[in-house]
């Protein structure tokens, strides 16, 4: 028993030693970086790998609670599940027509997302839509997020740029290191992304600022600020947690969603031959 | 008593040095690849891979393939009436001034200049061609938006051929500005995914040897085609079996070059191996577009309409 007192103070000093060996190397304002954060070679936190969100905030960035989903045949597994709200106050500031607005786009959700055809998710739902994305960071230069989401991708291009020269679905993304933050600013964005399968929506007056900040080996907080004067009456925040990819062949995979919307959208222009194979989801069609 | 002080000292020792270790876990560590003796030596990413890092372009007026008398360029087109679409030879994009290069043929083996299709394969691209205006499934997988294909995607086409090359810790990454595809190759060395799993872009692994970025791609699905453009002429629309087996190879020669060259061999589609070389081209001034393919494809939906228009009409289109 004695010995593993012993240990336990040995532990204790252990604790205490990185306790300050982290206060001493990174004193950065309002955070406790983790000594255990490895570094690339020019020095920034090293944010590589794949991250994936948990949660629900891909179906509603608000406070929900579980329902039905919209296919009858699929019963319980396409029903949403609940979820916490990652929307700081739980409250999205919207401007009267918008929240109208907002509201029509929840009640046609299959009709209005661009998640339904497969269309590029926009910045920051390529975030946490439910597939993994990778960091890959180059040596003092731009950083590639790639999401297996309909192979989109952005580039995040470090330092100056130029003012955007369209509006695109991806954005515009500009990187700098705040202490060990990589901080985000998009715009150049059109209107067409949402923020979630609830009808959250924004105009091409959008400006993303987003926080990505390593806590541990495989834990990042995403903390994003949302502006867009058209559609809200004051900036509003949504955080939540991205967590590493531990699968020892971790990989992002092909899916290239634009194969699973064609009868979707297209099915009622094909050329009938008489044998077409039964369609499971005939009720969805589009619009 | 001093044994349990070592004890705990050992321990303390321990959960230090493991903290360490995995402090410096991800740190990139040197490699000394071997190096062949050339003129230019590539620069070194701090991992130690060779550095082909930049935004590139592979503008060109060399045709894919060596012209044949018998060869039938509206057809390869989509366009057998030769009223609509382009049916040039090369790969011009004259929104840019650039100063393109004209050779023989990208494809460089078989000597001839000439990819050695099968004939139910061409018989394959014919009807596919033909039929357009039925099912989007006779479409390329270029113009339903879902991919140009591995290495379908690096052949040069009219607009959008910028490609960005980003490293980093055990990865290369190239970005492709024709419908956005970002490919990451791990160099890791671990196998291929499971002979079940099959993909449009196949399974890409990398290695360097000395200069060279040596990638290996398999696991194709049998859906994707060598989906080049119109300007690739009797390759475009031509299918690809899980057979494929693609191996390309990256080797920068100098500061504005690397030498791309690739071979293809699918012993269900062609009747020997082929390989097409060309260059990769730096330019930095040039900027990659956001091409969102999918989210304007008219083309598609027009097309199909126009068929369910003539059924419905047929004496009237028979005139057009």
């Amino acid at each position: 028993m004695n010995w593993l007192k012993g240990a336990s103070i040995a532990v204790v000093s252990a604790g205490l030693a990185l306790g300050i060996s982290q206060m001493v190397r990174q004193p950065v304002e309002g955070q406790v970086p983790d000594v255990r954060i490895s570094r690339t070679a020019d020095g920034k936190p090293d944010l590589n790998g794949i991250w994936q969100a948990m949660g629900t905030a891909h179906w509603d960035l608000q406070d929900h609670h579980a329902r039905s989903g919209p296919v009858l045949e699929l019963g319980a597994t396409a029903a949403v599940p609940a979820g916490l709200s990652v929307v700081e106050g739980n409250e999205i500031p919207y401007q009267p027509w918008a929240a109208a607005r907002k509201k029509e786009n929840y009640e046609n959700w299959l009709s209005r997302d661009p998640e339904v055809k497969c269309y590029l998710p926009g910045i920051p739902r390529a975030t946490y839509v439910p597939y993994p994305f990778q960091i890959l960071q180059t040596h003092n230069n731009d950083i590639l997020m790639a999401y297996e989401y309909a192979s989109a991708s952005r580039i995040i291009k470090m330092g100056k740029t130029e003012p955007p020269p369209v509006d695109t679905w991806m954005g515009q993304s500009t990187g700098r290191w705040d202490g060990d933050t990589l901080v985000v600013d998009t715009i150049g964005f059109n209107d067409q992304t949402w923020f979630d399968r609830a009808g959250n929506f924004h105009s091409e007056a959008l400006h993303v600022t987003e926080r990505f900040t390593r806590k541990s080996p495989h834990l990042l907080d995403y903390e994003v600020t949302i502006e867009d004067p058209k559609v809200f009456t004051r900036p509003w925040k949504i955080r939540m947690p991205l967590y590493r990819r531990q699968d020892q062949n971790a990989q992002l995979m092909e899916f290239k969603c634009v194969e699973f919307v064609e009868e979707l959208m297209y099915g009622q222009l094909r050329k009938k031959t008489g044998d077409e194979k039964p369609f499971a989801a005939a009720r969805m069609r589009w619009p | 008593m001093r044994i349990r002080g070592l004890l705990s000292l050992a321990i303390a020792t321990i959960l230090i040095s493991a903290c360490v270790r995995v402090a410096g876990q991800d740190q990139p560590t040197e490699t000394n690849g071997a190096e062949p003796a050339t003129k230019w030596t590539a620069p070194r990413t701090p991992d130690g891979q060779p550095d082909i890092q930049g935004i590139w372009t592979n503008y060109t007026n060399t045709p894919f393939e060596v012209f044949d008398e018998k060869d039938n360029p509206a057809l390869y087109s989509g366009d057998p009436d030769g009223a609509g679409r382009g049916t040039g030879p090369g790969f011009i994009n004259d929104s840019f001034e650039r100063k393109l290069t004209k050779g023989r043929s990208l494809v460089v083996d078989p000597p001839n200049g000439r990819v050695p299709i099968m004939p139910w394969a061409e018989e394959k691209r014919n009807y596919r061609l033909g039929h357009i205006q039925d099912d989007w499934v006779n479409f390329t997988p270029w113009e339903r938006c879902i991919t140009r294909g591995v290495p379908g995607g690096i052949f040069p086409t009219g607009y959008g051929s910028g490609y960005q090359i980003l490293q980093g810790p055990g990865y290369v990454s190239i970005v492709y500005e024709m419908i956005h595809e970002a490919r990451i190759i791990p160099l890791d060395g671990r196998p291929h995914v499971g002979s079940g799993i099959r993909l449009w872009n196949g399974d890409s692994r990398g290695r360097w040897e000395g200069n060279t970025l040596v990638v290996d791609i398999t696991n194709y699905n049998d859906k994707g085609n060598l989906a080049t453009n119109a300007a690739s002429q009797r390759v475009r629309s031509i299918p690809q079996s899980e057979d494929l087996h693609v191996v390309e190879r990256f080797t920068r020669v100098d500061e504005k070059t690397i030498n791309y060259e690739v071979v293809v061999e699918d012993p269900k589609v062609y009747t020997a191996p082929w390989k097409v070389a060309m260059s990769l081209n730096r330019e930095p001034q040039y900027e990659l577009f956001e091409y969102a393919c999918h989210e304007g494809n008219h083309a598609v939906p027009n097309t199909l309409s126009a068929g369910r228009a003539k059924d419905r009409a047929p004496a009237r289109a028979g005139t057009q």
